[in-house]
């Protein structure tokens, strides 16, 4: 019976060359790559040979010529991730010069592999942070804690992607840092608490839309209770509000403690995106009104 | 890359190579080191790239071995546009080397 072990891995793209060198290591621990997954790997126990290993990139366009041009010199294709890394081996042979190792062996073609990851890379960390830029505005016209949220998730990803994008970029730069993964971890960490975040907020904040009509009244409505609505997530909310009446409308909002948040009285009167800063609680929309009338209010 | 544009030197030893004959990337890379006295080596990342390239510019085309009794294999072909390519590098180089000696 073979035994196998499964390892997952925390390396960034502009960190392959760090995963070489610890494929190299397990190899040599007897350790040998079965499969390479994006996140985890597996491996087979197998003491008795040592593999050298050879990451690439890209969109292979004729995949057997590809595969046949990495046989002809010793090296066995593993596999690739969905996202286009090619995982090669060579059995070690110490009496080979230390270039039989490589793939790229002149500047130009190790920089149009690296070149390939930096453009992809370029473009995301530009499209997310237009996104986050958006986010940013819609912030400051009508701060609410779901825009910072995402004006804060998109920013972190864009900013780590494009620092990745820089160094992938440079044909100098060092692609075996120790201390790498920490950004890594920061660019998952972000992914997993912002959509958390994102996800939660969206839940919790509370949306109202209400309208009411009337003809000539009868009996005249004083603070009459329209609707009622629970804030669970304290944050700036805003009022739409619209009346159209032949005599005055009061239409006010007060909280758990029978306090006025919000209230007025007009017959012609129209509002948007009016910011109020809501404390958790239970509400309770009221209107007066002695003719006929409408109103639409929106909270959201 | 335009065609006036200096070689890279895994470019130059690929289409110096085949101007001997249409070969497979084994035999480009022996060839190459040979003549290089093992001053040059191209990697497969760096071969599969090169050669890639100069089909979609047109200076090689790829060909199927025929021998007979021989598993069929892929083998590179230079091309005319490859030779005048290969041709215009050299007296580059020559006349790089000749201002280098008149200096």
């Amino acid at each position: 019976m073979s035994e196998y072990k499964t390892r997952y891995k925390a390396y960034s793209a502009w960190n392959y060359e760090n995963e070489i060198e610890e494929l190299n290591k397990l190899s040599e621990d007897g350790w040998q790559l079965v499969k390479a997954g994006n996140y985890h790997s597996k491996f087979v126990k197998n003491p008795d040979i040592r593999y050298r290993y050879q990451l690439d990139y890209g969109n292979i366009e004729d995949m057997g010529r590809y595969i046949e041009t990495f046989r002809e010199q010793g090296w066995e294709y593993i596999n690739s991730t969905y996202n286009h890394w090619h995982y090669f081996r060579k059995v070690y042979d110490p009496s080979l010069p230390a270039s039989s190792y490589e793939i790229f062996t002149d500047r130009e073609s190790l920089k149009e592999m690296t070149g390939r990851w930096a453009k992809t890379a370029f473009v995301m960390s530009a499209v997310i942070g237009l996104m986050a830029l958006i986010y940013l505005i819609m912030l400051i016209r009508m701060p609410q804690i779901l825009y910072l949220l995402l004006f804060l998730t998109l920013g972190i990803e864009s900013a780590v992607l494009f620092r990745g994008a820089l160094i992938m970029n440079d044909p100098d730069a060092n692609r075996n840092r120790k201390g790498d993964t920490k950004f890594l971890y920061v660019f998952l960490i972000v992914l997993v608490l912002g959509c958390a975040g994102i996800i939660t907020t969206s839940a919790l904040h509370t949306h109202v839309y209400s309208t009411q009509q009337a003809g000539s009244m009868d009996s005249p409505k004083t603070d009459e209770v329209w609707n009622t609505f629970t804030v669970r997530l304290p944050d700036y909310y805003y009022l739409d509000l619209d009346i159209g009446s032949v005599s005055p409308v009061t239409v006010t909002i007060v909280d758990e403690d029978e306090e006025t948040v919000f209230t007025k009285t007009s017959t012609d009167f129209h509002v948007e995106n009016m910011r109020l800063p809501l404390s958790r609680g239970e509400y309770k929309l009221l209107l007066s009104a002695s003719s006929g009338f409408k109103v639409t209010f929106a909270l959201d | 890359m335009k065609k006036n544009e200096p070689l890279s030197e895994s470019y130059y030893y690929i289409l110096l190579c085949l101007s001997k004959g249409a070969n497979h990337g084994y035999g480009i890379m022996q060839m190459t080191e040979k003549l290089s006295k093992g001053d040059v080596t191209i990697g497969s990342g760096t071969m599969y790239g090169a050669t890639g390239n100069m089909m979609k510019k047109g200076w090689i085309r790829e060909i199927m071995s025929d021998e007979p009794g021989v598993e069929r294999r892929r083998l590179y072909q230079l091309t005319e546009s490859g030779r005048e390519v290969l041709h215009e590098e050299i007296a580059r180089l020559r006349r790089l080397l000749e201002n280098a000696e008149e200096v």
